[in-house]
């Protein structure tokens, strides 16, 4: 909990000086989209905090979410396939690398790492050979299925604002994934084989499994974010699209308190990590003019807040080490 | 690292598994390379793979990056080769600066009998161009180096094809007001030239190529506030991202402009999502679908077009004509022009059928 109260207080501050530097920032309409954006990014974020929860890394989710992203329309579009049926293929799709990856690794006990960087070339470049390069998108079709990124729900009794379809998305997933990792036996082993492997093996836990399932949520929900992105964005082109995403969705899980020596994460921190990242993006286009020294604020401000936690985590600890020392010497 | 503490019987079952596992992947990835394998000699212009290559003279189209625009451009190099019997092939950076880099340099390694480039840093990459100047003809396209040794370049002058948009905002706004400027990024010399052509012709400046404003900060005249150019780096979500914040930074804005081909599309999104379709004007840059259907439906005031077909055709043209030693098809001024044009609602029907009998689409 303490972990989530550092991010969760930079995140405010943050905020509190967008919102006294600039009038538009607490806008309805801004709000919306910080929401939309931060649902996206934050679904594809806590994806990663399971495999970093287990001490493994996933670098492929960008590339994830641009096969998922280029591949839905393009089966639409061009191939003229039903809803249901792309749909269902970017499910299996996105499962299924995910499975590949957690077999690769338990089973041909190959580094995460190479596994996953591997995959990151190798869906986009799938992505961009199937679409032979070319942009694709819904145009102006499929209204109804794009409401799930584009549309809004009203909130009853508030007027002006609407809360983002995508919000319900991440709502779901982080509740299914919170409930998962701290009130279910296959989350405490999940963070068990994170914290250390050997001991959860020789404790009965069926490690490779549960690094496998790790592996599947993540691509799995790398794949729902390129879904969702698609939709949102209505145009893909296979050789940007989601490009550093996986940075992203792992900054914002280490920002929300992941270690990425694995074994310990919370999924409200995730998503305020990913709010945060949002937030600084949309706080240099707002307050400032100077929209491409963006990466560097974000840069300073994640490391200052990294820092800063660290620092009064060694203070807190110091603090209990001399007041044990006491308690032993009285 | 104790990984390998399973019994041997269990590593025995183990390896199968990973026989089984394995198998499958390695399958697909050689049928996938197959079929790689088999698109590619369809593609690969007139001659169709290497065997035919005896004798005839082959050339190569460089693009910036990867978009439709190079896809029409692509398909005026093949039609060119068809006609003028070159061997022909059009290769699109992935990675930018680098890549495109490593692929004339690749082109050089390999032998090739010319080079018709759109350089994406024209300042730095003139060594570079001068080095493959030297070894093979070399033209220009799209963007210029017009400090390079390139025998010509191919394509529209960016400044006044920004100037044309320029006036269609002036257009579109009779009694001024403010604009926002959308574009993938500014290191490159079109994509300068075409945003100051935009800038001076909104403001009534008389017409001075020289001319630069900063990217950040205001600029007022002419009735008109340009508020500022927001880049994306091709990121798509951020460039649609840039445009709902400039609506939530400005809700009164006037006027956006969507200065790459992608951007346009990417304003509609954000203003139909922010239910503000034909409450900001838009006025765009290039072909792209979204906006030509946007230009039908009102939502977009008008476009200008450039002619990326003529820029490879042309490109090809010139190359082939200079790898036979014929340097008459160079002129003075080292400058081909290939003019770009204002679309508006009573064009956009007629450009638009041209453009897919050109291509090949539906």
């Amino acid at each position: 909990m303490r972990k989530i109260l550092g991010i969760s207080a930079l995140l405010f501050v943050v905020c509190v000086v967008t919102a006294s530097l600039s009038n538009s920032f607490l806008s309805a309409y801004n709000l919306e989209n910080l929401i939309r954006r931060t649902a996206l990014f934050g679904i594809i974020s806590i994806g990663v905090a399971f495999v970093i929860v287990t001490g493994g890394i996933d670098l492929s989710v960008g590339s994830v979410v641009c096969l998922v992203g280029c591949g839905v329309p393009w089966l639409l579009t061009t191939h003229g396939w039903s809803v249901p049926a792309a749909l269902a293929a970017a499910v299996v799709a996105s499962l299924g690398i995910g499975l590949f990856h957690g077999l690769m690794i338990t089973r041909l006990r190959l580094p995460p790492f190479v596994v996953t960087l591997c995959g990151l070339l190798l869906y986009r470049g799938i992505a961009r050979g199937f679409t032979r390069d070319q942009t694709v998108g819904f145009g102006s079709e499929y209204k109804g299925l794009r409401a799930m990124a584009t549309g809004e729900i009203p909130i009853p009794f508030v007027s002006g604002f609407s809360l983002p379809a995508p919000w319900i998305f991440l709502l779901v997933v982080a509740i299914v994934a919170a409930v998962f990792l701290n009130r279910t036996v296959f989350g405490r082993h999940l963070l068990a084989l994170g914290s250390n492997e050997q001991a959860a093996r020789y404790s009965g836990i069926k490690t490779g499994r549960m690094t496998v399932l790790a592996y599947v949520i993540s691509s799995g929900l790398a794949g729902l974010g390129g879904l969702l992105f698609v939709l949102d964005v209505n145009s893909a082109q296979p050789v940007d699209f989601g490009n550093f995403y996986e940075l992203y969705a792992i900054a914002a899980a280490v920002l929300g308190g992941c270690s990425l020596r694995g074994g310990e994460g919370t999924i409200v921190g995730v998503i305020v990590g990913a709010a945060l990242m949002q937030v600084l993006r949309n706080m240099i286009t707002l307050v400032t003019t100077h929209n491409n020294i963006e990466f560097a604020i974000i840069g300073a401000v994640i490391l200052a807040g990294v820092t800063a936690d660290e620092l009064v985590r060694r203070m807190a600890a110091r603090k209990r080490a001399r007041q044990e020392a006491a308690a032993n010497a009285a | 690292m104790n990984k390998h503490s399973t019994p041997v019987a269990s590593s025995r079952v183990l390896s199968k598994l990973q026989i089984l596992i394995v198998a499958p992947w390695i399958a697909g990835l050689i049928a996938a390379l197959c079929v790689a394998g088999c698109n590619k000699s369809t593609e690969g212009g007139s001659g169709g793979g290497g065997a035919s290559s005896g004798g005839k003279k082959k050339v190569a189209f460089v693009s910036n990056g990867v978009a439709s625009f190079w896809t029409i451009a692509a398909a005026g190099v093949k039609a060119a080769g068809e006609k003028v019997g070159v061997e022909t092939e059009t290769l699109m950076p992935v990675e930018g600066i680098s890549d495109q880099k490593r692929i004339i340099e690749d082109l050089l390694t390999r032998g090739i009998d010319g080079i018709a480039v759109s350089p994406i840093d024209p300042v730095n990459q003139t060594e570079l161009l001068n080095r493959a100047a030297k070894r093979t003809p070399l033209v220009t396209h799209d963007s210029d180096a017009p400090g390079s040794d390139r025998a010509v370049y191919i394509g529209m002058d960016n400044y006044g094809a920004g100037r044309l948009c320029g006036d269609l905002v002036r257009e579109a706004m009779p009694k001024g007001g403010t604009v926002m400027l959308f574009i993938g990024r500014l290191e490159q010399d079109n994509a300068k030239r075409r945003r100051q052509g935009v800038i001076d012709a909104i403001l009534g400046r008389p017409s001075n190529p020289t001319n630069f404003d900063p990217p950040s900060g205001v600029i007022e005249g002419n009735g008109f506030r340009i508020l500022g150019t927001l880049t994306d780096q091709f990121d798509r979500a951020k460039g649609k991202a840039n445009a709902e914040d400039a609506l939530a930074k400005y809700p009164d804005l006037g006027c956006m402009v969507g200065l790459f081909a992608y951007n346009p599309p990417l304003l509609l999104e954000a203003l139909a999502q922010a239910n503000k379709l034909g409450q900001v004007k838009v006025v765009a840059f290039d072909e792209d679908d979204a906006t030509l259907a946007g230009i039908q439906k009102g939502s977009v005031h008008g476009t200008v077009v450039q002619n990326p077909y003529m820029y490879g055709y042309k490109s090809v043209e010139v190359l082939a004509e200079l790898a036979k030693g014929n340097q008459a098809v160079i002129p003075a001024s080292k400058f081909i022009d290939i003019p770009a044009r204002q679309i508006r609602k009573a064009e956009v029907d007629a450009f638009w059928a041209d453009l897919k009998a050109k291509t090949g689409a539906k």
